[in-house]
């Protein structure tokens, strides 16, 4: 008998796995075990965008398909298993845009409101951000006020989903030769919302059926997501609420306290959650709590609306995206607050087990049993208030089934890339100089972008873990994003100290700046700050002309959601090397696979890979890292030799 | 930024004015850790570090490895 998967390799999640088991309550890891993936809806292969169908093309399990047979394999409607493949991958990429850039939207409404003195409570905190957006987009700055400018820059971010024609304008951060690049495909975006339309066309019956056509339609959506509605998100949170820079905190379950009102936020984006911070501080909401019986009011984080609040204010992480039923199953969460995406329907029927009110927030995310207190973005604090006021009301309705895990690790987050420029110049001269000296020097042989979820077929944390420290103990720096940030702060990789994990080189110039070798730069649309970073280590010099040329790879080593397809699909459309762990969607058909992991190498300089083993994956990603380094002829490393008067007369002599 | 000016002995001299040290002392502690942004005050210090910190994009004459291309 195969031996039994463990569950995950955090202490706190396993403890509260066991709880829910004793608790009666059934969660992600339970429902993985009952229902194993349909093989053929895995692979790409199962079409359902008609009522002749559902139609499945699987590829046959053993014997080499003959051509007859390939020509057989295909839908009702003739479509191949190439196009089906195809379709359903593309149409990932456009929920995951989707996803990211009405979050961006989302945003921009609000930002607007702001600048025009719409919205109280809110205010535009980083008028350097601001006055960067405005140089970015053409606004004039002059004698202006900061809201003057940013009614402008609120405009232009919202007439960014809706344009028709041209490029969107945040494409012109990217390197010269990589904007080049996009124009000679005809994939530089025209319109946010446009590209994304386009796939739901173009994947309807009967439409476009070249695999190929409707790959780069893909490519082009994603970008519009990364050099669009991400950035947008990044760069307008960032004036709101300010732009992260290195903040102390603490990750983990047992960052739940069994004396206060303990409030979990959780879903994706900050708007709500800036308020209920501010709010929970407020001295009558602690008073109000103290006279419930607790002694404060706790704040902690799940998925990014965590790393959102984390990066800006340092308030604690209680878990990544596998956590959120096991922060319930402490029986001390009072009430759990979510707006949009990677939120369990489960968690209103978990929470009648304890004595948590579940509360949605989002018009668009509603959950059957959950308490909806719509977030009014003009009267953002009367939200706010009520929300905590419910969650302190629900304290003593506590019951006796409480178990809080101890377990808690420090971490160090907030590292945009404005920071680590800053970190590594100062601020008369910021720089990625040392970093892209370090980096020809040899010391650091590269950089990696590890990202994304959790995911119940594999092991909670495990493959990121396992990938990172094979990453950094071959020299690699690793930035981080989303859910995959928080597993390495768990294993205490988010501090100065886990320098001692990391190779000779690396970790020396972790040494030498304070750093982290695993920087935490954010949410998931914050995976716009790599495409940043990136691009100044480019333009900094001495790396090549491309993004492609530089020693870097990616990773969503336990990816689940649309939204790390369309990530992958820009950071390769971007010049990145990329590999998923898990499964892979387009394996039923070969062309398409082959056209993602090979061809794309040929057009965009960086290709997709797929390796569920996670050291073998770090193996990949540093194989292509040295294959970069070799093209620039920095692949010896070169230490300084300081001459004496000897070996000078020696060279004199030659 | 602002610059301290220092009083100091000097030979020959009673003291003389110098310029003090323009970096932080320790550790900061408490709010301020990390929270570098704060440093720069007028609206013309931060363009001015735009320019400088954030010249990959801002600069007029100093493009990187871009330098002799045509700016986008
Ligand atoms: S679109 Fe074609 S392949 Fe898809 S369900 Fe309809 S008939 Fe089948």
């Amino acid at each position: 008998m195969a031996e039994e998967k463990a569950k995950s390799i955090d202490n706190a999640s396993l403890k509260m796995i066991e709880k829910a088991a004793k608790d009666g309550v059934n969660t992600a890891f339970d429902r993985a075990e009952a229902m194993k993936p349909c093989p053929i809806g895995m692979v790409g292969s199962c079409c359902k965008n008609c009522s002749m169908g559902p139609c499945r093309v699987p590829l046959p399990k053993s014997l080499e398909e003959t051509p007859e047979d390939k020509r057989k394999r295909r839908g009702v409607c003739g479509a191949t298993a190439e196009t089906i493949a195809a379709r359903n991958f593309i149409r990932m990429i456009a929920g995951g845009a989707a996803a990211h850039s009405d979050h961006g939207r989302g945003v921009a409404e609000l930002f607007l409101a702001v600048a025009k003195g719409e919205a109280s409570g809110y205010e535009l905190k980083d008028e350097q951000k601001l006055l960067q957006v405005a140089l970015d987009w053409g606004i004039e700055i002059g004698d202006r006020s900061n809201n003057e400018i940013a009614v402008d820059i609120g405009e232009k971010a919202l007439s960014e989903f809706g344009k028709q024609e041209g490029e969107i304008d945040f494409l012109r951060r990217a390197p010269l030769k990589r904007q080049e690049l996009w124009r000679q495909q005809g994939v530089a975006p025209r319109g946010i919302d446009r590209e994304i339309v386009e796939i739901m066309h173009r994947t309807h019956m009967g439409v476009d059926q070249d695999y190929k056509n409707l790959l780069q339609q893909g490519v082009r959506a994603s970008l519009a997501d990364g050099w669009g509605g991400s950035m947008i998100a990044t760069e307008l949170q960032d004036i709101l609420f300010g732009t992260p820079a290195p903040v102390l905190s603490k990750v983990n379950l047992g960052v739940i306290k069994k004396d206060e009102v303990n409030i979990i936020i959780h879903g994706h984006e900050p708007l709500l959650s800036e308020m209920i911070v501010a709010v929970s501080q407020d001295p009558e909401m602690i008073e109000l709590a103290k006279s419930s019986g607790a002694k404060g009011i706790n704040l902690a984080g799940i998925c990014c609306t965590a790393n959102e609040i984390l990066i800006r204010h340092g308030v604690p992480l209680a878990g990544n995206f596998l956590q959120q039923e096991l922060a319930l199953v402490t029986g001390a969460v009072d009430a759990m607050v979510v707006d949009v995406q990677c939120i369990m329907q489960s968690l209103p029927d978990i929470a009648q087990c304890y004595h948590t009110k579940i509360i949605t927030t989002s018009p668009k995310a509603k959950i059957p049993g959950a308490v909806h207190v719509e977030f009014d973005e003009h009267n953002a604090v009367e939200s706010a208030r009520a929300i905590v006021k419910t969650a302190i009301e629900a304290f003593p309705k506590r019951g006796s089934n409480i178990d809080i895990p101890k377990e808690t690790t420090d971490l160090v987050a907030g590292f945009s890339h404005e920071t680590i420029n800053y970190l590594l110049g100062g601020i008369f001269r910021a720089s990625y100089r040392p970093l892209n000296d370090n980096i020809i020097n040899g010391r650091i042989r590269g950089v990696a972008g590890v990202v994304g979820c959790n995911n119940p077929r594999v092991t909670h944390d495990d493959i990121h873990v396992t990938m990172i420290k094979e990453l950094i103990k071959n020299d690699v720096l690793v930035v981080q994003t989303g859910c995959s940030a928080m597993a390495a702060a768990k294993a205490g990789l988010l501090t100065p100290e886990a320098a001692k994990y990391a190779g000779k080189g690396l970790a020396e110039v972790c040494e030498t700046v304070g750093i982290p070798p695993v920087l935490h730069m954010g949410s998931c649309v914050d995976n716009s700050r790599i495409l940043m970073a990136v691009t100044a280590m480019v333009k900094e010099g001495g790396l090549g002309d491309d993004i492609s040329d530089l020693p870097v790879a990616g990773a969503a080593p336990e990816w689940m959601s649309e939204k790390a397809i369309s990530i992958g699909q820009y950071v390769v459309a971007s010049g990145i090397y990329t590999v998923f762990g898990v499964n892979w969607p387009t394996l039923g058909s070969k062309e398409v696979t082959d056209f993602l992991f090979k061809d794309m190498e040929d057009m965009y300089g960086g290709m997709w890979a797929f390796e569920p083993d996670p050291i073998r994956a770090a193996h990949l990603m540093i194989a292509h890292i040295d294959k970069k380094r070799k093209a620039l002829g920095i692949d010896k490393a070169r230490e300084r030799v300081l001459y004496d008067m000897d070996m000078r007369r020696e060279l004199d002599a030659v | 930024m602002e610059y301290k000016i220092e009083k100091k002995p000097a030979p020959g001299r009673d003291e003389v004015e110098v310029l003090g040290d323009t970096f932080e002392e320790g550790k900061p502690e408490g709010e301020d850790v990390g929270k570098w942004r704060q440093k720069l005050g007028s609206r013309e210090d931060k363009l001015k570090y735009l320019q400088n910190g954030e010249r990959y994009w801002f600069s007029e004459e100093w493009f990187g490895s871009e330098k002799r291309k045509t700016p986008a």
